[in-house]
């Protein structure tokens, strides 16, 4: 900032000087004089060196400090580039790996659906024979307590009429013969 | 429990008295009379009632014996029972002295349940049947259950032999059903 200043000041200086000059003598219409050459020489040369002295090394120095800055953002601009274009390749990667990834999982998906529909399946039918044989043992438990009961209820009516039959045509000799066997199943049990 | 070992230790000291079948058969029959009269309502409230005291008591058994006309050793066992508070024990001494006659006379009681009175060739088979079994004399005591349509129980030395109707009809009855 300082030396842009110095610079603009130089500048300014040196394109008011003549005129200052020329004002002070009176602006006469004077030409061609070699003091006049000689002057304007010098004060070129001042001009000149001045501007050799304060304003070049200033340009120069703004001029290296903005290629410096320049090549930095060059620099930083190609780094960024190569670091964009390495996480575009790594994104690139990386997507080629999800893909992969993606088709494994849907594969694996796919196997899991049919293993899980093949188990439902033979859980089913499982199930099923299950239900199957319960259903069957209970009609032959219903069936057999059915069974049982008529029977029971058959034999019980028997043994009433039995009963019934033999109370009605019970006569002393059917006594002594039963009596008689009673003896003689003593005589076995007495033998053994 | 308790009262059954007493009986018996009663039971086995009238026993030891005599040697004598005959007359040990007699105290049996004498120790039976005055058991049943003791465990009658009627006495046994009077005996066992607290009202009446320990001399009381033994005098009255003792007028018991004397008017069932008990022998001697009979009259005194019942003194020494009612004087060992033991009055309430005198049924179950007349049956462990009637099992211990019966075991040393070599003979056993059955009861001979029939459907109908039995004749006395019936009961006499039966007895000899019995008796084939066990190898002892029966002394049958004789019951009649209609409920057994027909045929004879009887029970010895804790063991049933069932020879009726009712049974065979129910074991048919059973097969029946299944």
């Amino acid at each position: 900032m300082k030396s842009r200043f110095a610079i603009a000041a130089t500048l300014i200086g040196a394109a008011l000087t003549p005129a200052l000059a020329f004002a002070s003598e009176g602006g006469s219409e004077e030409r061609g004089t070699w003091g006049a050459l000689v002057f304007y020489i010098i004060n070129f040369s001042l001009f000149a060196a001045i501007l050799w002295k304060y304003a070049v090394p200033a340009a120069r120095n703004f001029f290296r400090d903005r290629a410096t800055g320049i090549r930095a953002t060059l620099a930083k601009a190609d780094a960024a580039f190569r670091e964009a274009e390495e996480l575009a390749n790594r994104a690139a990667e990386r997507m080629a790996k999800l893909e992969a990834e993606k088709n494994q999982i849907s594969s694996d998906l796919a196997d899991e659906t049919v293993y899980q529909i093949g188990r439902i399946y033979d859980l089913a039918r499982e199930a099923a024979t299950r239900i199957k044989r319960d259903a069957e043992q209970g009609a032959t438990a219903l069936a057999d307590n059915a069974n049982r009961r008529v029977r029971e209820t058959l034999a019980h009516a028997a043994g009433k009429v039995a009963r019934d039959l033999v109370l009605s045509n019970f006569v002393a000799g059917d006594q002594t013969r039963l009596v008689q066997g009673f003896v003689e199943k003593l005589g076995e049990e007495a033998r053994r | 429990m308790k009262s059954s070992k007493v009986a018996k230790r009663y039971a086995r000291a009238l026993m030891g008295l005599s040697s004598d079948h005959a007359q040990l058969e007699a105290w049996g029959a004498e120790l039976e009379r005055l058991a049943r009269i003791v465990d009658s309502p009627e006495v046994a409230a009077q005996l066992e009632s607290p009202t009446v005291n320990h001399t009381d008591r033994m005098a009255a058994l003792g007028k018991i014996a004397e008017r069932l006309d008990l022998s001697f050793p009979l009259r005194s066992f019942a003194v020494v029972v009612a004087s060992h508070g033991r009055v309430a024990d005198v049924i179950a001494m007349s049956e462990a002295y009637a099992r211990m006659l019966d075991d040393l006379m070599g003979r056993a009681r059955a009861t001979l349940t029939f459907a109908y009175q039995p004749t006395d060739d019936d009961l006499a088979r039966v007895v000899a049947g019995l008796e084939a079994i066990a190898h002892k004399k029966i002394i049958p005591t004789t019951k009649v259950d209609a409920s057994l349509v027909g045929g004879v129980v009887a029970e010895l030395e804790g063991k049933i032999y069932d020879g009726s109707l009712a049974t065979r009809l129910a074991d048919a009855e059973r097969r029946l059903s299944g």
